[in-house]
This record gives C-alpha cells, structure tokens and sequence, in this order.
C-alpha cells in the first residue's frame, strides 16, 4: 500500500518547524563547506584594516576542526596566505609612499591615532622580528608592514617573518579552538538554536564593536583638534616674535627619511621628551609634531 | 606625558613636518 504524504500547507505548524529546522542546518552546513573561504576573507579584510576581528572566526574553526569537521591544515594556510597578500600590499605601500601611508592608515583604520607612534618606535627598536609577534599587539598588525616598506627593509625577509608570524597568531587561535572545543560547541548548538537570529546576534555584537571603536576615534580626533596648531598661526607666532619651544620627536627612521626640521626645533625622543625639558617653566609654549 | 608632567600648553602641530613644509614655510636640514 503506497503511503500518502499529507499537503503541508494543512499543517502550518509543522510547514514552519521543517523549513525552520532546515534553515539551521543549512546555516551549519554552509559554514562547514565555506568555513576556509570566510576564514580567508575574514583574516584579509582584518589585515586590510577592516574592523572585523579574525580571531573569534579562527577559535571556531579551531573548534570544529577538533571535533573532526573541519581541516586544521586548511584552516591555517587560508589565514596565513590572505595575512600575507594583505601584509604585503601594505608593504609595497609603505615602500611607494614611504612613512605618508601611516596617514592614510590612520585614516581608515579605527585605532587611536596615538598607536602609530607607538609602533613606530617598537618597529624601530626590533625592526623585522616585531613581525613575528605585531599581529598580538592591537593597532601594531596594521602598521608594522607599511613600517618595514617605508623602512626599506628586504622584500623577502619580510615574506619570510611575516609568514611565520602570521602561522604563531593563526596557529595560536586555533590551538585555542581545539583546546576549548566543548565550550564553543556549546556556544554553536545555542547559535544554532537561535536560526536565522544567530546571524542578527553576531551583525549586533560587530555593530557594537564598530561603534565603540569609531566613538573613541571621534573622542580621540575631537581633543587632538581642540590642541592642536596650524602651520600658519606657528608661522603667525615665529613672526610676531614668540618662540615657543618646538619639540621633533619623530623616530630615527623618520627623520632619516625625511632629514628636515623645523627652524629651532628641538629634537626630542619621546620616551625622555619630559626630561630632556628640564626645568622649563610648566606655562611655556610647546608645541610638538611626531610626523 | 608632558601634560602629567604638568605642562599646561602642550600642542600638536597638524600635518606635522609635512603640513609645514607643505605651507611652503622654511626648513632647517638635520646633520
């Protein structure tokens, strides 16, 4: 006797529960068979600049790799090769453009302004070994690379200690995947629990970042503006006859790139800029420029 | 950290060296 299906439109209940069920396991799935794709576009796009953390992505793979459902090998050359064609364009942009480039990264990059400086002087004092660990270190990722470009550091030793820092970082998420894989299991079947409203968690917690991230940028930008001189009123105030100390405190690098200074400026490092003001009377002028 | 330092007037200047010497404004050249 040749079984009846009954018309699903009769059932409603039931119409939703099998097409909810399948969108889950659709969702599943395509992560599963797509999974070193997003991991690929994600870690680019991270190391392009994007405000989209790879990390997160990289422990779940790390995770499902654990549980069988995904390639560790695969997981991690996807990361290590868009790392390294990311890494490397800004190579080639720091070589073009030398240190004018970390303008424009700061432009488009969400971290504080104040991190370039920062990292210029960490790449300076390390130089190409910083590479092996820039990618741990927030805001040194982005610049290091454009750094070693404008620095005229070899193109192949850069490769090369870019490759293996991107393996350390890459391979040090999915370590932490596999050894955390019941956990994030746990997290994934509630996900997976969620449906399609999975998708609207992880789109909030990104906006949420984003926004945290833009709204100290804007607070960051807003007192830089407020402090800051133009090159007319320094100009305006050199003419009037008020000196006020004028303090270079550019990297070694930098000033080698560019070996011009202010007229009577002071050339300072910022590590010891405070002493090296001596017994300068708190009121004075300063006024300082590090690019 | 000049400004915990306890200077009161501490200034960025925009642009840095490059907006100086965009403005067409003179340099002196570092040994």
């Amino acid at each position: 006797m040749q079984r009846r299906s009954l018309p699903i439109n009769r059932y409603p209940t039931c119409a939703f529960t099998l097409q909810y069920h399948s969108r889950v396991h659709s969702l599943v799935h395509y992560v599963l068979v797509y999974g070193v794709s997003l991991i690929f576009i994600n870690v680019l796009l991270e190391q392009l600049g994007a405000p989209v953390p790879a990390v997160p992505a990289l422990i779940v793979a790390g995770a499902l790799s654990r549980d069988g459902k995904m390639s560790s090998t695969n997981i991690l050359l996807a990361a290590i090769a868009a790392s390294l064609i990311a890494d490397y364009m800004w190579f080639l942009l720091g070589r073009r453009y030398g240190y004018r480039i970390l303008r424009t990264l700061c432009r488009i990059s969400l971290s504080p302004d104040s991190c370039v400086r920062d990292t210029e002087a960490r790449f300076e004092r390390w130089g190409l070994k910083s590479l092996l660990i820039a990618k741990f270190i927030p805001g040194f990722s982005t610049v290091a690379p454009p750094l070693a470009g404008a620095s005229g550091r070899g193109t192949l030793a850069f490769v090369a200690y870019d490759g293996i820092g991107a393996l350390i970082w890459a391979g040090a998420a999915v370590a932490a995947g596999r050894a955390f894989h019941r956990a994030i299991d746990r997290v994934l079947a509630a996900l997976e629990n969620l449906g399609g409203w999975a998708l609207v968690v992880i789109g909030c917690l990104l906006a949420v970042l984003i926004a945290v991230k833009w709204a100290q940028r804007i607070h960051f930008l807003k007192q830089l503006r407020l402090a800051r001189i133009e090159p007319h009123e320094l100009k305006a105030m050199f003419d009037r006859g008020e000196v006020p100390i004028v303090l270079d405190v550019r990297t070694t690098g930098a000033r080698k790139h560019n070996p011009r200074a202010i007229p009577n400026a002071i050339i300072a490092h910022m590590d010891d800029v405070a002493t090296q003001l001596g017994d300068l009377a708190p009121h004075t002028e300063v006024v300082l420029y590090c690019t | 950290m000049l400004i915990d330092k306890g200077y009161t007037k501490v200034r960025p200047l925009a642009g840095g060296l490059d907006g100086w010497l965009d403005a067409g404004y003179p340099a002196d050249v570092i040994a």
